[in-house]
């Protein structure tokens, strides 16, 4: 097998690419400056071997803990469980979480052979049950799996916290009444609030 | 309305190698010795409907012998939209639909679309099989004419399935917190539950005494009643609340756990619910005649029929496949006759023999099919 043929096969493998696009971004890499091909190949390998879940929270980082479970200034009694590490960047752009997280490494998926023990539950529930967190937000995905998820959470972390709260679902801001789908209104109607 | 389709165009579906017809908008007749393709060419239309087989095969299974994919392609008049064009892929194994030419982002948009009702022998099994048939022509019928019931239907077997896997699972591996991993799915079932609960009672008491009626029109002597039975604790004759059915089947499906966990099996709920017709109060299915299970069948057809017309307000195609080969002569010609009031919507028949015809159809271009291959 040729270098382009493993190199596409490689890339191909990646989610979203298909074999013409791998072949595509090969020859790309082909036709750019040497340099900064080997910048990316560079990134690549120390992506690999340096960057590594956190200890405490499981987002990637390259030190032992992330910058926010180091960062003093987040607070260490709210905790945010999100699916993937990638949740977080979502959350954090919005700007408004000021506590820390918890990445699950997934969703409970039967059909997948994903059970709790798959995922980082138990090690969430010994960081809850030190005493210091008084709050956890379930930020799962609205899905079947991810409200299954979301109700297990609430189940073996209620006796070590105080509160185990959901994000809300319904509407999206700027969205369209008429094209949300059934269930998303029923559950914006039965989420419904006083209007101060 | 009435829906018609102006024409179709079919590529590689089971025997049909290539069919391309105008469609006059009375429709067509058929005409075709057994096993050269004319079912083939009804189950093409009626996957325009519920973009699956009418006769449950799978979508790999549809694709002719020997080719990669299957096209099915109509233009219409009168539906929700004038163009569709649905093509599976096997070896992607995947499926896509345009509409008025942009892709559907969702198969769900594309459902019920272009709707159908298709006649055939194999509908006897609505009345005599199990309950799983009626089960399914009820979701149909009512999963192409609601979205909000096809969403409930698509959330309740997603959670069904994860639970049943969560109790094989538990039932394998023997967890201690068995209990709580298979409580995660029951919110999820009993909301989606109480949806497909509710509407599947209105939808029974609305069919009742349409059902006695039509029975009654075809020439049964005897009446046909249709009811909705459940094992909930909550009468079907009541009035149907959403929340206290879901609580209901929220504490059903807790009280049955752990009979499901021995069994890995989830026993209450819709999804073991059955319609119950009875003919003179005796059960239709074990009871009733070859004839007399015919005639409820084709009423039940008919019943689709009339809840796709006022549902979604148009007349959809009537799709007849055979279907009064084994009804005596007066049963035929008032089945016909039911099909010819009101809005008769566009007809697609097919028979073995042109003698086969009945005479209101005598007037229909016809076409015959050899091979999968129809004439010009």
């Amino acid at each position: 097998m040729s270098v382009i043929d493993e190199l596409a096969g490689e890339l191909s493998k990646l989610p979203g690419i298909g074999r013409k696009t791998a072949l595509r971004l090969t020859y790309h890499l082909l036709k750019q400056p040497r340099e900064r091909s080997i910048r990316l190949a560079r990134a690549l390998e120390t992506l690999a071997e340096r960057v590594h879940p956190c200890q405490t929270c499981f987002n990637p980082t390259e030190d032992a803990e992330c910058a926010i479970c180091r960062d003093p200034r987040r607070d260490a009694a709210v905790l945010c469980a999100v699916e993937e590490a990638a949740d977080i960047g979502a959350i954090e752009r919005a700007g408004e979480f000021r506590g820390r997280y918890h990445v699950l490494g997934g969703r409970i998926s039967p059909l997948d052979g994903v059970g709790p023990e798959d995922l980082t539950v138990s090690e969430l529930e010994r960081r809850v049950a030190g005493g210091a967190v008084t709050e956890v937000i379930v930020a799962t995905n609205p899905s079947v799996e991810g409200e299954a998820t979301a109700l297990y959470l609430q189940q073996v972390l209620a006796p070590h916290v105080a509160r185990v709260t959901r994000i809300a679902r319904g509407l999206p801001v700027g969205g369209d009444l008429e094209y949300a789908d059934g269930i998303t209104i029923a559950q914006a109607l039965s989420a419904r609030r006083e209007m101060p | 309305m009435t829906l018609t389709l102006l024409t179709l165009a079919i590529r590689d579906f089971r025997n049909l190698a290539r069919v391309d017809l105008a469609v006059p908008a009375a429709g067509l007749v058929l005409v075709g010795p057994n096993g050269h393709g004319k079912t083939n060419l009804l189950e093409a239309i009626h996957y325009l409907h519920v973009l699956r087989s009418v006769r449950g095969a799978r979508d790999a299974d549809l694709v002719r012998f020997g080719a990669e994919a299957f096209h099915v392609a109509a233009q219409a008049q009168g539906g929700a939209v004038d163009d569709v064009r649905i093509g599976f892929a096997r070896a992607a194994k995947r499926k896509k639909v345009m509409l008025d030419g942009v892709e559907a982002e969702r198969l769900a948009d594309a459902f019920g679309a272009l709707p159908s009702v298709m006649f055939s022998p194999r509908d006897v099994e609505l009345v005599a099989g199990p309950p799983t048939e009626r089960r399914r022509f009820v979701d149909i019928a009512l999963a192409t004419t609601s979205r909000r019931y096809l969403t409930a239907l698509q959330r309740y077997r997603a959670a069904l399935v994860r639970r049943n896997a969560t109790l094989r699972e538990v039932l394998r591996r023997g967890t201690s917190d068995g209990a709580t991993r298979v409580a995660v799915w029951e919110p999820a079932l009993a909301e989606a539950g109480a949806t497909l609960w509710c509407a599947r009672v209105r939808w029974s008491r609305w069919a009742a005494p349409r059902l006695g009626a039509l029975c009654a029109a075809i020439g049964e002597r005897e009446r046909v009643t249709l009811e909705y039975h459940t094992s909930l604790a909550v009468d079907p004759a009541g009035e149907a609340d959403e929340t206290h059915v879901r609580e209901q089947l929220a504490a059903a499906l807790e009280r049955d756990r752990g009979q499901d966990l021995r069994r890995s099996l989830t026993h209450s709920g819709p999804h073991r619910d059955d319609i119950t017709l009875k003919l003179g109060g005796r059960a239709l299915r074990s009871f009733g005649s070859a004839g007399q299970q015919r005639t409820s069948a084709i009423a039940l057809r008919l019943l689709e029929r009339e809840t796709l017309c006022e549902q979604a307000g148009r007349a959809p195609l009537v799709l007849l496949d055979d279907p009064f080969a084994e009804l005596d002569v007066d049963r035929a010609r008032q089945i016909l006759r039911m099909l010819g009031d009101g809005a008769p919507g566009q007809t697609f028949l097919v028979v073995p023999r042109g003698d086969d015809v009945p005479d209101a159809y005598t007037a229909l271009s016809r076409h015959t099919i050899r091979d999968g291959v129809l004439d010009a």
